[in-house]
């Protein structure tokens, strides 16, 4: 396979998953306004449940939507921590964050006899993950297979997503993250509005860690560290180049943010960047990221000052 | 009818006496049907809260809430806010900024109503409904219907949130039958047998007259149909004439407070035409005396958490400001003594 070739297909088994996981960021971050910080949380429960079920022969589509309700009920804890315990938001996500790391080496020593606890598990090159049960033919093709079902997963996600937010409680979730008090007042459940989208968001990161796992294969308690800000950044990267318009032109800008953001990475690892700093890498990312916007308004007023001084002269 | 029964509120209890601030003391207080009463005094002297307290958005300490003879008190914000339209002071509360006027419309259309996860939000045929209502503002808001609300002027906000407040989809049988149970002030079992009994009774004759249009043989399928239609209005007004409850109550919290006089008055205006249209229940908080003397049939004046004045009809339209101030300073004067 060309070398080309390769290099598009990693970006795209890397990215495609954080396109979920920038999805279910953007649901809380964006419409609920909730900083959630368990996203980390649900992405390695979300792997682990995965990983670890597959090890035990479990179905891998079955280990899979596993994956995804873990991912959901950490998002569940958070919004009890949030709206039952009146923890606040930032609080709430950090406590569930926290014991995810203890509960994923739980998970993980399910598939460990002798000790209850361990930190990583690797695959069985024999264990079936969702991508290996249709790997067919010539074993070239396989990260083409793997790239495909990725995106068919991704894009039926993005879709079931959009759809869902132009229903009436889709809407009802909206409103609640955009005014709380005039939710309530419009007779909103804002509660459970806020718990259905915290819900809705984690189980979309744990079904990310799942397929970001499978696709390695292994599954450690320290997997998911960075991807918050991965997924931050894609949301950023997504709305300063493609807009934030209306709902549907934020989808899309948040799935192709993240390939951005991997295309950005890639290439700068390609290009040399050591490997070992690539925190700093992304750190340098996202502050770019933050400040689009103020470059795009200083270059707006710049443009307006140049028109008026022609008008003027 | 909305009834406050010897309501307390007191705010920053926390054991240290000096901290507490009374905002309402054992305040009783009676609303008939189509009244529009103003609400005016000082600042913390308890009117606010004592429209959120009616809403449900605080909780009073002791006393008790009412509606039609029922005790509400304990029935959260969200699922009373079928019947009461709030309009607040700041016109940032209201409105979501962030999704476009037919959006937020739709959100208050659906005040009542169990939010369906499959039903669509967007429905075409509400979209018409808004812009002849929009179209009676004079505003100019129904060309303007895709537009953040964020964008628009605080007037324009204003004016948007009292269409929201007073507008609501008809409701379904189903929740007629919720609201009827809760709210009509019976007991809850008579409520329910009441709602079935009228129910079957209706639909059975509904339901005789469809089978007799359907075996009358001399009438061609047109006419079938419509007549069927008739029928079904005829149904449908006799249950909700009967067990429909939601004439909605306005709770205006100085609603045009941060707007600027010109347009102040016309959202006064506004508000007045709408309250006089639909015979609304009004609650109306201001600051300004004239405003209170200007609109409504009766003014309630509140000092210290206490009603001082309660004035209606013809006693009311006698008053002037010069009266109202000079009850405030003697108020004054009597608490400092």
């Amino acid at each position: 396979m060309p070398y080309i070739v390769s290099v598009i297909l990693n970006i795209l088994t890397s990215g495609l998953p954080c396109c979920l996981l920038a999805l279910g960021i953007f649901l809380t971050y964006r419409l609920l306004d909730f900083a959630d910080l368990t996203a980390e949380g649900s992405f390695l429960i979300g792997g682990s449940f995965a990983i670890a079920l597959i090890r035990l022969q479990v179905d891998p589509f079955l280990a899979t939507l596993v994956g995804t309700i873990g991912g959901g009920l950490c998002g569940y804890l958070t919004s009890v921590f949030y709206t039952k315990l009146r923890i606040p938001k930032l609080l709430s996500g950090i406590i569930t964050m926290t014991l995810t790391a203890s509960l994923s080496m739980l998970i993980l020593g399910l598939t460990k006899g002798s000790s209850p606890f361990t930190n990583n598990v690797t695959l069985d090159p024999a264990d079936y993950t969702i991508y290996s049960v249709f790997y067919y033919g010539d074993p070239i093709y396989r990260p083409l297979i793997k790239t495909g079902i990725m995106l068919v997963v991704v894009i039926i996600v993005f879709i079931a997503i959009y759809f869902f937010f132009g229903t009436e409680y889709g809407m009802a979730i909206r409103a609640t993250g955009m005014n709380e008090e005039m939710g309530r007042a419009q007779g909103i459940n804002t509660k459970r509005a806020s718990i259905v989208a915290l819900v809705l968001s984690n189980s979309l990161i744990g079904l990310a860690g799942a397929m970001f796992c499978q696709d390695l294969r292994s599954c450690d308690i320290k997997v998911s560290s960075g991807f918050l800000v991965i997924g931050l950044a894609s949301i950023l990267i997504g709305e300063s180049i493609f807009g934030k318009r209306t709902f549907k032109n934020r989808l899309i800008s948040i799935g192709l943010g993240a390939i951005v953001y991997f295309i950005i990475v890639t290439v700068a690892i390609e290009l040399g960047f050591p490997t070992q700093l690539k925190n700093l890498l992304y750190a340098v990312l996202i502050t770019i990221a933050l400040s689009i916007p103020l470059v795009q308004t200083l270059i707006k007023e710049a443009k307006k000052r140049k028109e008026n001084n022609k008008c003027l002269s | 009818m909305l009834e406050l029964v010897n309501v307390t509120k007191t705010f920053n209890i926390s054991g240290n006496k000096e901290d507490e601030r009374t905002a309402l003391d054992n305040v009783t207080l009676q609303i008939e049907p189509g009244e529009f009463v103003t609400i005016i005094g000082g600042n913390g002297s308890g009117k606010s809260t004592t429209l959120n307290i009616v809403a449900g958005s605080l909780t009073p300490d002791s006393g008790k809430v009412l509606l039609n003879g029922r005790d509400v008190t304990k029935i959260p914000e969200y699922k009373r806010a079928a019947y009461f339209g709030r309009v607040f002071q700041d016109p940032m509360k209201g409105t979501a900024g962030d999704m476009s006027v037919l959006e937020n419309l739709e959100v208050a259309y659906l005040r009542g109503w169990t939010h369906s996860a499959i039903r669509w939000g967007f429905k075409e045929k509400d979209k018409k409904i808004f812009i002849e209502e929009l179209k009676r503002f004079g505003l100019g808001l129904e060309d303007r219907l895709n537009q953040k609300v964020g964008v628009m002027s605080g007037g324009q906000r204003q004016a948007l949130t009292l269409l929201m407040a007073t507008i609501r989809n008809r409701p379904t049988f189903k929740m007629m039958k919720r609201d009827y149970v809760l709210f009509s002030g019976l007991d809850e079992n008579v409520a329910r047998k009441e709602f079935e009994d009228e129910y079957n009774l209706r639909k059975g004759e509904y339901d005789k007259k469809v089978s007799d249009i359907k075996n009358d043989s001399s009438l061609s399928k047109i006419d079938k149909k419509e007549k069927i239609n008739v029928a079904y209005q005829e149904f449908d007004s006799a249950i909700r004439n009967k067990f429909d409850l939601t004439k909605q109550i306005l709770l205006l919290d100085e609603h045009t407070a941060a707007l600027d006089p010109k347009t102040a008055k016309k959202v006064l205006e506004l508000t007045d035409k709408i309250v006089h249209e639909n015979q609304m229940t009004t609650l109306m908080v201001t600051h300004n005396m004239k405003d209170a003397l200007t609109y409504g049939n009766r003014l309630i004046m509140f000092h210290l958490g206490h009603i001082i004045l309660d004035v209606k009809g013809e006693e009311k339209k006698k008053l002037t400001v010069d009266d109202l101030l000079k009850m405030f300073e003697e108020a004054d004067k009597k608490a400092e003594n």
